[in-house]
């Protein structure tokens, strides 16, 4: 085994100011499900990240089998901050070695408003029609599109349009009970943020700042945060 | 700007009698999961985890209902959290899934109620599958109030004012 290099620590990027504090007590990990899976464990990224051993975390797959659930951080005597952790080492991953669709879900939502690229117009249509389904068991029913001045902008989960259309009328329903005054974006309605998880601070904020876009142009009072 | 969780919003709802629901058409032992994200990832970044005001909406829509443990601060994740229902990782998932089955499992609850898509999604369409839990029934949180809605239809709130 090739000797380490403490001076590898000068170079290090993912370890934070805490990361030092470590009192490698395995409590973090003893209650993570994924303790082990890819033989790491969030103590051992400590570890590595304050050996500046960065690259070996950054190419693993722990971090992404990981699910950010935050149980390691909440635990931790010392207060570690194990997500800021975690997520940079999703960070510092090549754009395309991120695993799966997650980046090409922000590609297509910084190109097209949303992860899976729906058009505006068949978005459109698709909530008319489901709407005017629901209006004939609630009379008068109707999904408000860019309506102005609404009290709540709701954000829309792509999955739903795409493959479960007919779960969005729960809501619907509820707010037509409660005579709710509300509002959806025809654009850039996407209340997936998939830049969270894939480490991409600038994705994250474009999509964000476009809804807060729409939250001022539609003249809402509230933004319904999403789930 | 201003914003508002849907627990929030749920509960105010309820709370000022605008929407009314029927206790009755639920009346399977109910329980609760936890999302990461709603409960003690809510309480590290804002100060506030929503643990009770769930339990209490679900309370309004159900008769008989137990959580599991353990439960808020400390639940375990479904499996799903983080991207990783949209990751190429499927069994490492489903490994990671398996404390919740047991969780659920445990409680004898044959109705869970779980305000979150991926959590939802896991808990339903893959750990039931894998951990022989079929007989559990899924609802999302708002499905749930949904499905025990007494609506009015709205011509004849309006007649009535
Ligand atoms: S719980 Fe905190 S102090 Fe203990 S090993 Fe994990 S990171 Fe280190
Ligand atoms: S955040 Fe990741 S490492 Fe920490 S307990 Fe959750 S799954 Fe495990």
């Amino acid at each position: 085994m090739e000797p380490l290099l403490l001076t590898k620590r000068e170079r290090r990027k993912l370890a934070s100011q805490y990361a030092e504090l470590c009192l490698t007590c395995g409590t973090c990990a003893g209650g993570c499900p994924v303790t082990g899976v890819d033989g790491l464990d969030v103590r051992k990224v400590v570890r590595l990240a304050v050996l500046g051993l960065d690259q070996e975390v950054v190419d693993s797959k722990f971090p992404w089998v990981c699910t950010l659930c935050g149980r390691c951080e909440y635990a931790c005597p010392m207060n570690i901050d194990l997500l800021k952790l975690l997520r940079s080492a999703r960070s510092m991953r090549d754009r395309d070695k991120v695993p799966g669709v997650l980046h090409k879900g922000v590609e297509m939502c910084l190109k097209t408003g949303n992860n899976v690229g729906i058009p505006e117009e068949d978005f459109r249509y698709l909530l008319e029609d489901l709407a005017a389904e629901l209006a004939e068991e609630l009379p008068g029913f109707e999904v408000p599109i860019d309506r102005k001045g609404a009290k709540y902008l709701f954000t829309i989960n792509s999955k739903e349009p795409f493959a479960e259309p007919e779960d969005m009328m729960f809501w619907w329903r509820i707010l037509y009970a409660a005579n709710e005054s509300w509002t959806v974006a025809s654009k850039n309605w996407e209340g997936v943020n998939w830049g969270l998880f894939t480490g991409d601070d600038a994705a994250m904020k474009e999509i964000v700042g476009r809804i807060v876009q729409n939250y001022k142009e539609l003249e809402c009072e509230y933004l319904v945060l999403p789930e | 700007m201003k914003f508002v969780s849907i627990h929030d919003l749920l509960k105010q709802y309820l709370e000022e009698g605008r929407i009314k629901v029927d206790k009755s058409i639920h009346h399977e032992l109910t329980t609760y999961h936890d999302p990461c994200n709603y409960a003690r990832k809510s309480e590290r970044a804002f100060g506030h985890g929503y643990y009770e005001e769930p339990r209490w909406v679900v309370q309004q829509c159900c008769e008989h209902f137990v959580d599991m443990y353990p439960n808020r601060a400390n639940n375990y994740c479904c499996g799903a959290g983080g991207g990783a229902w949209a990751s190429p990782y499927v069994e490492e998932r489903i490994f990671y899934g398996r404390v919740k089955a047991k969780q659920i499992k445990d409680t004898g609850a044959k109705l869970l109620i779980a305000p979150c898509h991926n959590c939802r999604d896991q808990i339903m369409k893959s750990l039931r599958k894998e951990y022989d839990f079929m007989d559990v029934e899924v609802k999302y949180l708002w499905e749930l109030v949904a499905d025990s809605l007494i609506i009015e239809p709205r011509e004849e709130a309006e007649e009535e004012e």
